[in-house]
């Protein structure tokens, strides 16, 4: 960039800049916009500094134990039982907040009603709060004598606490505004007519919102399904308190990680870890290629 | 009549939208609905499409009472400002839907909507595109697709809001044109929305000129045109010089005499008179009561600014009547009018 730069005084006005510049132009459209070159280069820097190092060190620290002891580590009954734990609860988490986030931006969107400011803030709380304390707070609703654990337990025979459900819970708490937050601008910009357009055709309530409201509102709530469950993944704080930690029954990934790290065995943590960011990855990149394929269809 | 509108009124909060406006529009008819931004024109298209909810009259459609009737039950096509077109489906898709929403009863075999789309796509010179989304169309396409997507439920009326507002000028007169000749080819009772004068009396067989919420004047474009009903149908369709003047035996006199028009109808006392630009004679006279302070032209025309002792006024002509004139921006010279309407003040 820098280079062509230069070159670029002299030659001025030959018409032969187009020559000198074409390296450069591989990766870049013409374009009015400055500084191309200059963020691109920060970007890629801050990026590696920020992201890229810290999971390479992680890669490198695992691969200590050699392929063989890295299978091993990461297949034994615990952490199998681990990985699902995380990924099948952070999915039902996941999936139940792309629900009912979307029923609550729907809600905030669409209706004025006394409070709804207040419901609106609401929303970010989880965000806001230690997710220490918000474990320790449903831990303390959810156990056996709890105001909610308590009447869940002798009316239904739920036990929520100490359960996966109780992981599950305290995985939705925490991923709700991931939802809501990305799915509330889209649906303030869904035109009006195009509903009224729907309506005057013939078509019913269920089928407006099925045909015209959901495929527009579809990516947005795949980013937020997408960001809700890959913070459930993650997450350490709210979940430890309610889990119960049972190896095998309620063990999360990241516990497991922490459990390692205190036994000093730092190669096995990094193998657990480095096995999560793939299976994260891998995940979230198959979510992203969807989401293109969503939004090629609108060719906007 | 197809559809029969009687004593409809709408509020929003202090703001009455429609005061009680009755209006009947016949069989098969192109009817425009004309007026400022604020008159009305839309929350009553809106009513007849049970898209608006109306405070208090009627309507029917086809003979039938409307007004209780849900949008999807009035087999009435829409047709929307901004296209209102679903943009993640292909205009295929789009014109499709209304078929495809059908109850499982009235619902057309895929074989039969494929024939109907394809044969709309034909009607509207789009059958090319149907695989594309609508942001890849123009605005004229989009609009062509929106009135295909309303004609595929074979509505008993059609309804546009201001159809050709959101394009620009040269395609909204193709467009304009077609429209016409469509409805010439299918004789579909509709009901245009729009503000613009031009628009409304090329393309309607008959104007409703509505304002603040009335209904000023219904009637073919000549006859709102010539006859105007008030000063403010007047005032609307077209550029007008406005006079307030003293009407004594069929004489109005304007200021202290500068001006005197003939009148006719039996109008007396302080009156406003109205001269449209193309009725005002413009003659050269160097000791004349009025100057010409500048001359604008504009394609073949020529619009030429009079001050006439302090009183602007306008005139319009051809290039060539402008040049046999042989008048220039600055020169002196008398204004005769040959005709005025006047309404009382």
């Amino acid at each position: 960039m820098v280079a062509a730069a230069d070159s670029d005084g002299p030659l001025a006005g030959k018409g032969r800049a187009v020559t000198v510049r074409a390296p450069v132009a591989f990766f870049r459209k013409p374009s009015v916009l400055p500084g191309f070159g200059l963020t691109l280069g920060f970007t890629l820097s801050y990026l590696s500094l920020i992201v890229l190092v810290p999971l390479a060190a992680l890669i490198v620290k695992s691969s200590g134990l050699g392929w063989n002891g890295f299978w091993a580590a990461v297949t034994t009954p615990r952490v199998l039982a681990a990985f699902e734990v995380s990924f099948g609860l952070s999915f039902a988490a996941a999936l139940t907040n792309a629900v009912f986030g979307f029923l609550v931006a729907w809600v905030l969107v669409r209706y004025d009603f006394p409070g709804k400011r207040l419901v609106d803030a609401l929303v970010d709380l989880p965000f806001a709060l230690p997710t220490a304390v918000a474990g320790i707070a449903l831990s303390a609703l959810y156990a056996p004598n709890g105001w909610l654990g308590k009447p869940l337990n002798e009316l239904f025979g739920l036990k929520v606490a100490f359960t996966p459900l109780g992981i599950a819970i305290a995985l939705t708490f925490i991923g709700l505004p991931f939802v809501v937050r990305t799915v509330q601008p889209i649906l303030q910009d869904l035109p009006a007519e195009e509903e009224e357009a729907a309506a005057s055709l013939g078509a019913s309530r269920f089928q407006t919102f099925s045909s015209v409201i959901l495929p527009a509102i579809l990516p947005a709530l795949v980013t937020g399904f997408a960001l809700s469950f890959a913070r459930g993944i993650g997450e350490y704080g709210s979940v430890i308190f309610i889990a119960g930690n049972m190896p095998g029954l309620t063990e999360i990934l990241p516990l497991l990680i922490v459990i390692k790290l205190e036994q000093y065995d730092y190669a096995g943590a990094a193998a657990v870890g480095t096995a999560m960011l793939g299976v994260s990855f891998i995940m979230l990149l198959i979510l992203n290629l969807l989401q293109q394929w969503m939004r090629s269809r609108h060719a906007r | 009549m197809a559809i029969q509108v009687s004593g409809i009124t709408k509020r929003f909060n202090d703001f009455t939208a429609l005061d009680s406006v009755d209006l009947e529009v016949k069989s098969g008819e192109l009817l425009a609905l004309l007026g400022p931004s604020g008159s009305g024109k839309t929350t009553l298209l809106r009513i007849m499409a049970g898209l608006e909810s109306a405070d208090g009259g009627g309507l029917l459609l086809n003979g039938e009472e409307a007004l209780g009737l849900k949008p999807r039950d009035r087999q009435v096509g829409f047709v929307f400002q901004h296209y209102a077109l679903f943009r993640h489906m292909t205009v295929f898709e789009n014109v499709a839907f209304g078929l495809k929403v059908r109850p499982r009863g009235q619902r057309p075999g895929s074989a039969e909507i494929k024939r109907r789309v394809t044969e709309l796509l034909d009607l509207v010179q789009l059958s090319p595109f149907a695989s594309r989304y609508p942001a890849q169309l123009s605005g004229g396409q989009r609009q062509r697709v929106a009135l295909a997507r309303a004609l595929a439920i074979e509505p008993k009326v059609l309804l546009l809001d201001e159809p050709f507002g959101a394009l620009d000028a040269k395609v909204r007169k193709e467009l304009r044109r077609w429209l016409r000749k469509l409805h010439d080819d299918i004789h579909i009772t509709s009901v245009f929305v729009t503000h613009d004068q031009e628009e409304a009396l090329e393309l309607a067989d008959r104007v409703v000129v509505m304002n603040q919420g009335r209904i000023e004047q219904i009637g073919t474009p000549a006859e709102v045109y010539d006859h105007p009903a008030s000063a403010f149908v007047y005032e609307f369709l077209g550029q007008v010089n406005r006079f307030d003047c003293m009407v004594e035996g069929g004489i109005a006199r304007v200021g202290d005499g500068t001006l005197a028009i003939p009148t006719q109808g039996g109008v007396q006392g302080p009156a406003v008179a109205y001269v449209r630009p193309h009725d005002l004679g413009v003659t050269p006279a160097s000791a004349g009561p009025a100057r010409i302070s500048g001359i604008h032209v504009v394609g073949p025309d020529a619009r030429i600014d009079i001050d006439l002792a302090g009183l602007a006024l306008e005139a319009e002509m051809d290039r060539e009547r402008l040049a046999t004139l042989g008048i220039a921006a600055g020169d002196r010279c008398a204004v005769h009018i040959d005709r005025a309407r006047v309404f009382a003040r």
